[in-house]
């Protein structure tokens, strides 16, 4: 494995799998609804088709169209387990290798799945797996978060999000689970969804930038602190040499030995390991006190604080001159020490972490930073919920186009019927084509 | 997990031994279903399953002529493709031996790293 694969699964690993473990127990069915796009492409099906939902959690569509079989996995126990309970096949599996034959499904789901993979090289290899497993003729839909929003764009498109749990109801561990039923009929699940129509369309309309599953009733409510990154791969992008400035002194300082040797060799392997465990560390010791004040709303600043390197500059009206630079110093000595990502966030008032006169914590937060200080919000505690800081799940939005290219460019075995925007994510829906070797 | 799965996975062995917890359970029978599922299927190894998990019973172990109108045979392969579970138990790969377990009804088909 490339130091770049280990780095990518451990981040993965790290920000995705062990995230969805934790925060599985705490997904309310009553919460989900199909979408209307998926929905219809599994209806379409023909009836005794075989379907596979690659990254299927939970196993929200697969009670949709009885007349057809449906397999679901995923690598979360704890999701493919619940899935299970309802009465659906699933296993548990690795979307990049994929323990199925080629050429057998007739469809294919992948729905907010692969936009958790933290490497483009990953994410075509996603794609090119669930090709292989299509048989000619069969179609696949893509799903992935997109970048541009409704009414907002994210700065960048590799961030870190924190989940936040749904604010309690009451309605919440009062509800039995139904009895697991096999079949190929409904479930008794639809029946959950179809009564809580009208709560889903009202808190969508509030919420058309947020994934599903995190749905809130108001932007008080919300604790929301986005974290971007850069991506994986452009801070190993050894190859073409094109090293940003802002990253090539540290990383000229750990990875020397790779620059003089062909490729990026698992003989550096501690490597990968160090780097990530050092971002992982970043974002697990993230206080919780964050403002709904939108990161999105202060591009321009944002963007200027993000090409001085080491420098922060400090919108702050509390601390004293000495100490910001003491923050400032150690924020440049942080950064000159370890190759990072640039990490981008904003900042509250009361962080008393980053306030401190004796500097920053030893998992400290180095690369650029600007502190934006707002009014803090409680954060709100629930019982037994994990805390928002530890549960940062790694997304890489999709821009316009970049889903239609990737598979355009790079699989060649299937050919895109269309494309569009839907809920806040890039929809692709492509048919696998037979491909003539000469 | 049931038997239906054998002929998607790359895997295709499982026998008694293997399977240490069987279930039979009532699904709702959908003859359009069983009729088209059929063609996608390999007989012979559907078979093979069934009689390792000691649930062949009176299935035909040949493919018999127009099955879709045969309502008794179409029962017959229903109640083994999706009633038919294996709960606990393992799926062994004909190639290297590795076993792969299904716990809990749900086969972990994960590779170790080392495996990868």
């Amino acid at each position: 494995m490339t130091v770049m694969e280990e780095a990518a699964t451990l981040l993965e690993r790290e920000h995705v799998h062990s995230v969805y473990e934790r925060i599985a127990p705490h997904f309310n069915d009553s919460r989900y609804k199909a979408w209307p796009k998926v929905r219809q492409f599994l209806l379409e099906q023909e009836p005794g088709s075989i379907i596979a939902d690659v990254g299927c959690g939970n196993g929200k569509y697969l009670h949709i169209n009885g007349s057809v079989f449906k397999l679901g996995c995923d690598v979360c126990r704890p999701l493919v387990d619940a899935a299970w309970s309802q009465g659906h096949e699933v296993q548990l599996c690795d979307g990049l290798r994929l323990p199925y034959r080629d050429s057998c499904f007739d469809a294919v789901l992948s729905i907010a799945v692969i936009h958790h993979l933290s490497t483009k090289e990953r994410r075509i290899r996603a794609i090119k797996e669930m090709a292989r497993i299509l048989c000619v003729g069969g179609r696949i839909m893509i799903y992935v978060w997109a970048m541009e929003q409704t009414r907002r764009k994210f700065e960048k498109q590799d961030i870190f999000v924190p989940w936040n749990p749904k604010p309690s109801s009451p309605t919440l561990g009062k509800e039995c689970p139904p009895p697991r039923r096999r079949g190929t009929a409904q479930s008794v699940s639809e029946c959950i969804y179809s009564g809580n129509t009208e709560k889903h369309r009202k808190v969508k309309s509030t919420s058309s930038m947020l994934e599903e599953e995190e749905m809130v009733c108001s932007p008080q409510q919300t604790q929301r602190l986005w974290f971007f990154s850069r991506s994986l791969d452009s801070v190993f992008d050894f190859g073409s040499l094109t090293i940003s400035r802002s990253t090539s002194r540290e990383l000229i300082g750990t990875f020397s030995p790779l620059g003089q040797v062909e490729g990026v060799k698992v003989g550096r392997r501690g490597r990968g390991v160090d780097f990530i465990k050092q971002v992982s560390s970043i974002f697990s010791g993230l206080s919780r006190n964050s403002s709904e004040e939108d990161v999105f709303a202060s591009t321009t600043d944002l963007a200027r604080g993000q090409r001085e390197v080491g420098v922060s500059s400090i919108d702050n009206h509390n601390t004293s001159s000495e100490e910001k630079t003491s923050v400032c110093t150690s924020f440049v000595q942080d950064c000159g020490s370890v190759a990072l990502p640039d990490l981008i966030s904003s900042y509250q008032r009361d962080r008393t972490e980053v306030t401190e006169k004796s500097g920053v914590r030893d998992d400290g937060l180095p690369g650029d930073l600007q502190n934006r200080y707002k009014s803090s919000l409680n954060p709100r505690e629930s019982k037994g919920e994990p805390a928002a800081g530890s549960c940062m799940r790694y997304y890489h939005v999709f821009r316009e186009g970049e889903l239609a290219e990737l598979i355009e460019s790079h699989v060649e075995e299937l050919q895109i019927v269309y494309s569009c925007f839907d809920h806040a994510n890039w929809c692709v829906v492509a048919e696998k084509v037979q491909v003539w070797k000469i | 997990m049931c038997i239906c799965i054998l002929y998607l996975n790359v895997l295709s062995r499982i026998s008694g031994s293997q399977a240490t917890e069987v279930k039979v359970s009532e699904v709702e029978f959908n003859p359009n279903f069983v009729s088209r599922m059929i063609p996608k299927l390999e007989w012979s190894a559907l078979v093979q399953a069934a009689d390792g998990l000691g649930h062949l019973q009176d299935l035909p172990t040949e493919l018999i002529a127009d099955y879709e109108a045969n309502e008794d045979f179409l029962r017959k392969v229903h109640r083994v493709l999706l009633e038919v579970e294996v709960l606990e138990g393992c799926l062994q790969c004909p190639e290297s031996g590795r076993e792969f377990p299904i716990t809990r009804g749900v086969p972990n088909m994960l590779l170790n790293e080392e495996e990868a």
